[in-house]
């Protein structure tokens, strides 16, 4: 699943992400969503690095970020770069593994997962 | 100790590179007290073995463990028996705060052995770890720095924080367990972040810390 | 409704649990009964029990704590329910407990809060913590409870002017009322010069989510708090006659986006405004009648933000009151004299009834060097998720 997706409610046309179960306008009641894949120009709201991981990293820190698409959707990801960072910078949008080990209960086994790694634009 | 130096004795001895002497630093503790840094003398090797000695029978995050094996490497030190081997505190008012050990195998590679910290909550622990790579990069000189972890906090704090070099070939004295390695470029890439402490140390502190004694209650 | 208040509360020494994690609760529960004078056993009047908890069955192992509690304690055949609400499990258990018995289908309630997270090592209690955030736009991620913290710190940074020195000022407040808490998880003074110097910030206070400190935010705490509610209508005939009535004024409670990248004003807490809203409407008082607050400040950045969104302070200038001293113990405003959870500690299912204690002990004047006097009416404000579910809660003397 290397591909990230918007979800386009097919009453209203309203475009979502992450996958909700009800669109989520106010004004209306939609169940069915189209997906249309996202990836591309993007803005950075704001920006964090973390140091102290969850089990399972093991890298010393990770970036994080929050942008928004010009079609108005907002996502949060990891960032795949560590100068000059800036709240407002223009990113590209790629997708990646971004968690290599996800936990089962008592076990924790490797299965990759994909998700939104931003780049410099 | 009065031992007199016969042929014996220097056959049971290990030779010495020579160690350079490590220059006292404070850090300060966000608490407002001052941290002193600095190596122990010969005469006090007893006093900080005496502070461990109840700790090795606490099983509690490997304190057992780690506190048996500085027993044995302190009294190792103190009867000669092991070669290089340097040890720093870090004391408050007199008080040790927390104890690091290590030794140099030559010129270039260094053997991280312990750090022990009896009072906790003031990252006391990461500080005099730091402080003993600084040691033995930014005063013996040394290319690398063999290092392994008994615990899982010592483990993820230090391969993680300072990104070690995994070498699982080469086994480490403290049991043979797989060896990380801080070379000289990873410790230039941290240190900033990570190695603190004022220089020259502030003559009140180096005064306050010339007798050290043994924290009246130790928990962990 | 009827009116409902506390006659009873109990609180642990927060920090890292000598006890097993029930009789941790227990003790808890026990403080409190005590306190009211309720017994256990064919004496019993307690007709509901409500464990608030995040943990305690994954992490501590243990399900149906409030099923396990009733049994121990001896109050048998008393209702019983395990109530979870993240980090604001412990004020949504006494929201329950105060539904149960405005309803009028119980007369006294036992709302107990408690976490275990010690019981863990610090990445995994990270990992089962960031559990709450949205499985595939956030968790997937390694993203973190303060991960988000600090994403938001830097949008109040951005659009108000904040800086790292102002959240430091409320983390040395808060430690300073601590070391007057005996209840508090850390009792040592914070010196603010050594939080902020920049020759050696790095060593005391390192970066832990950009830009957010290591005091910035609260330690792992083990720790359980209690409360026991009563019907005012019933508190004599149950054996409370003598002990001095809290009352429940007002409680609020309110939901926002569960993705924090999808909140209207991401750099608001607006599930906090509306909890808040909703709770003084009730209790018919406003933001200048709240004589101390207890606020979730998890992170110092939230002590601040929920200090405006509860309307203490305009939108922006909650740090510059912080700066000027109005939040402290002799301020105009004083917020966390228990120490919050920076110096008190943050066992998250305890946290919400904690705060509630703390009003007590001030609203009752018991709350010894901490005392904030006169005291009459508080306002403790719960946070949970990241700000996605808020629990607001108002209690008064008047």
């Amino acid at each position: 699943m290397d591909q990230m997706y918007a979800y386009k409610c097919t009453k209203c046309g309203k475009l979502h992400h992450p996958r909700y179960v009800v669109c989520q306008n106010p004004e209306c009641d939609g169940r069915e969503f189209e997906k249309l894949p996202l990836e591309g120009k993007c803005r950075l709201l704001t920006w964090t690095r973390v140091y102290n991981l969850p089990e399972g990293y093991m890298c010393p820190w990770l970036n994080f970020g929050i942008v928004e698409f010009e079609n108005g959707v907002r996502v949060t990801g990891q960032i795949g770069f560590d100068e000059e960072i800036e709240s407002g910078m223009e990113l590209n949008a790629t997708i990646g593994v971004v968690r290599e080990k996800s936990i089962l209960y008592k076990e924790t086994v490797t299965a990759p997962q994909y998700g939104f790694i931003f780049q410099k634009a | 100790m009065g031992i007199i130096i016969d042929e014996m004795e220097g056959k049971l001895r290990p030779p010495s590179i020579g160690l350079k002497p490590y220059d006292a630093k404070v850090i300060p503790l966000t608490t407002g007290e001052d941290m002193l840094v600095r190596e122990i003398t010969y005469d006090e090797i007893p006093l900080l073995m005496e502070t461990i000695e109840p700790l090795m029978k606490q099983p509690k995050d490997f304190y057992d463990i780690v506190a048996s094996r500085i027993y044995a490497e302190l009294l190792g030190m103190y009867r000669y028996r092991v070669q290089d081997e340097y040890c720093f505190v870090g004391a408050v008012d007199g008080e040790i705060a927390g104890i690091v050990n290590g030794r140099m195998v030559n010129e270039k590679v260094g053997m991280s052995y312990h750090t022990m910290t009896l009072k906790r909550g003031a990252r006391v622990g990461a500080q005099l770890f730091a402080a003993k790579m600084e040691y033995h990069f930014d005063f013996m000189n040394q290319d690398e720095v063999w290092i392994v972890a008994e615990s899982p906090n010592g483990f993820k704090r230090w391969m993680i924080e300072y990104e070690l070099e995994s070498r699982p070939q080469c086994p480490h004295e403290l049991g043979g367990v797989p060896t990380f390695v801080l070379t000289r470029a990873l410790w230039e890439k941290h240190k900033a972040n990570k190695n603190v402490g004022i220089r020259p140390a502030f003559e009140e502190v180096i005064e306050a810390n010339k007798v050290l004694h043994k924290p009246a209650k130790i928990s962990v | 409704m009827r009116n409902v208040g506390i006659v009873g509360v109990g609180h642990t020494k927060f920090g890292k649990s000598e006890l097993p994690f029930i009789d941790m609760v227990c003790a808890a529960a026990l403080e409190a009964m005590d306190d009211a004078g309720a017994k256990t056993g064919n004496k019993n009047v307690i007709n509901q029990v409500f464990v608030g908890t995040m943990g305690a069955g994954m992490v501590s192992r243990i399900s149906g704590i409030a099923s396990a509690v009733v049994d121990t304690l001896n109050i048998r055949p008393a209702m019983a329910e395990t109530i979870e609400n993240g980090p604001a499990s412990g004020a949504s258990a006494i929201k329950l407990g105060y539904m149960a018995i405005a309803s009028g289908m119980c007369d006294c309630v036992l709302v107990i809060g408690a976490e275990g997270m010690r019981a863990v090592s610090g990445w995994e209690g990270t990992d089962f913590v960031a559990t709450m955030l949205h499985p595939e736009g956030e968790y997937k991620y390694g993203l973190t409870l303060p991960a988000f913290a600090g994403l938001f710190t830097r949008l109040c940074m951005d659009k108000y002017g904040l800086e790292s020195r102002d959240l430091s000022i409320v983390s040395v407040k808060n430690h300073a009322n601590a070391c007057k808490n005996p209840c508090a998880h850390i009792q040592a003074p914070v010196v603010l010069e050594r939080i902020t110097n920049k020759a050696y910030i790095n060593a005391t206070n390192p970066i832990v989510a950009d830009p957010l400190r290591q005091y910035d935010m609260c330690p792992v705490s083990d720790g359980a708090a209690a409360v026991l509610l009563v019907a005012e209508d019933k508190k004599a005939e149950l054996g409370f006659g003598d002990k001095k009535f809290v009352k429940i004024a007002g409680i609020g409670s309110a939901t926002d986006t569960h993705v924090v990248a999808n909140r209207e004003v991401p750099s608001d807490l607006l599930a906090v405004r509306l909890s808040a809203e909703m709770a003084y409407k009730m209790a018919g008082v406003g933001p200048a009648d709240i004589d101390v607050a207890e606020l979730h400040d998890a992170f110092q950045i939230l002590e601040i933000a929920e200090s405006e969104e509860v309307g203490f302070f305009k939108r922006g200038e909650g740090h510059i009151a912080a700066r000027n001293g109005e939040t402290a113990l002799n301020g105009s405003k004083p917020i966390n004299t228990s120490g919050g959870l920076k110096a008190k500690g943050h066992p998250l299912g305890a946290t919400g009834v904690s705060q509630v204690v703390e009003l007590v002990r001030q609203l009752r004047g018991e709350a010894g060097e901490r005392q904030i006097p006169d005291a009459k009416t508080g306002l403790a404000v719960n946070f949970g998720g990241f700000g996605n579910n808020v629990v607001s809660t108002i209690l008064t003397t008047k």
